[in-house]
């Protein structure tokens, strides 16, 4: 049985990672005087619906068109995946690869990960508790990078702006994406990742 | 029980909240949690001195970052080119509030409260005396951590650059490689400051 700060009457404060004794579920930092509770107060509540929140999302994200190319009057939209598309047409894989990878893995492997997590503190599951750590880690840290095809976008509007000759426009489509990537980023901030690990705690009891 | 115990050497892994006692670590030694190998703590050499000068560097470099041109583009005798302040501006006037908001905020305005934060503590520290208020600093340095992506927006960048070669002639800026400093800067911030030892300096402010 692992000796955690909980089981001591304590709690390490989020902020400063200063060792508190808890007098109440609610504590005050002696350090840094930041409000915290020992776990996140409705943890799987908020990482549920901050996920549901990017799914729903990613829809409207990949229906509407990222941005608009205006060459010469002829006015052309396109989304994510036509984006991705017009790259492997004329050849550019390594690029399609890493906005494929930024745009539609990262923000669904999240997504699907989170509710992965949260099926896992909730019911048993047979895998080891270190992957379901190292899952975590990887869902908290790649989250930023889907923001890529949002910049790039931003980046590619303000530089082609030539006016009638050729001109890109942001699009709907870019917002919805940008609101999804903050979203995903939500839902990794409020998954409290010790409720794993005191499952297994209990599980231990148990069997002892 | 918990009466007796030390909070000063005692650490909960912020993971999975194992206690551990940490033992006195000298430079280039690590403390990992024994459950889950999280980095518990991680002395660093000269850490006010290291982390002053980058991020008084960095600091300078933010304004080249944002000010001068990205790339510039040349197509059928015209010319226009975009820094990262017109790129905001842009995106502001066209209507698109909530993007122009994102990239201000992600891409500048976020390295650029952890960069001073950085800077104010440790020029506090190194120089004058300790106020308390440097705790609400050092605070919100903490809170902005998952929230700096300029690496995100350098290959933004870089992405961007190679659609458009083959569209037009493309003119690099400086401002690309005042944010490849920054980006620099930034992340060398990281694995310079000493959080641990950091917190242990601002607790005597309130002893």
């Amino acid at each position: 049985m692992t000796r955690t700060a909980l089981s001591n009457g304590l709690g390490s404060c989020p902020r400063c990672q200063k060792i508190n004794k808890m007098h109440s579920e609610k504590q005050q930092c002696s350090r840094c005087a930041h409000w915290f509770y020992s776990r996140k107060p409705n943890s799987l509540q908020h990482t549920m619906a901050w996920t549901v929140t990017a799914l729903v999302l990613f829809i409207p994200a990949n229906i509407y068109p990222m941005m608009t190319l205006h060459t010469f009057g002829k006015t052309e939209a396109s989304t994510i995946l036509q984006g991705i598309a017009t790259f492997i047409q004329t050849g550019h894989y390594p690029i399609a690869f890493i906005i494929f990878m930024a745009s539609f893995i990262i923000p669904l492997g999240k997504i699907i990960g989170l509710f992965f997590l949260v099926y896992h503190v909730k019911h048993r599951s047979n895998m080891s508790l270190k992957r379901q750590s190292h899952l975590f880690h990887i869902v908290e840290n790649i989250g930023p990078w889907s923001m890529l095809d949002v910049f790039v976008v931003v980046v590619m509007a303000s530089v082609v702006n030539l006016g009638f000759i050729s001109n890109i426009e942001v699009s709907l489509g870019a917002s919805y994406f940008a609101l999804m990537v903050i979203a995903t980023l939500m839902a990794a901030h409020s998954f409290d990742s010790r409720l794993l690990w005191d499952n297994n705690n209990k599980k231990e009891q148990t069997h002892e | 029980m918990t009466a007796s115990l030390p909070t000063d050497t005692l650490a909960a892994c912020q993971r999975c909240d194992t206690l551990v006692n940490l033992p006195k670590l000298s430079n280039h030694q690590k403390a990992l949690c024994p459950c889950c190998n999280t980095v518990l703590h991680s002395p660093k050499k000269h850490t006010l001195d290291k982390t002053f000068a980058i991020s008084f560097a960095g600091l300078l470099l933010l304004i080249p970052a944002t000010v001068m041109p990205l790339m510039g583009i040349y197509a059928a005798g015209q010319y226009n080119q975009a820094s990262l302040f017109t790129c905001i501006v842009l995106l502001a006037n066209e209507g698109f509030y909530f993007i122009a908001f994102c990239v201000f905020i992600f891409a500048i305005a976020v390295p650029a409260v952890r960069l001073f934060t950085a800077f104010y503590l440790t020029f506090c520290l190194k120089y004058t005396s300790k106020k308390p208020h440097l705790i609400v600093f050092f605070r919100s340095y903490h809170l902005l951590n998952n929230w700096a992506m300029i690496h995100v927006f350098f290959l933004g960048i870089i992405v961007s650059l190679y659609k458009l070669v083959d569209i037009a002639d493309i003119a690099i800026g400086t401002g690309i490689t005042s944010i490849i400093l920054l980006l620099m800067c930034s992340t060398m911030l990281s694995i310079t400051l000493d959080h641990r030892f950091i917190w242990q300096q601002l607790e005597q402010i309130n002893d």
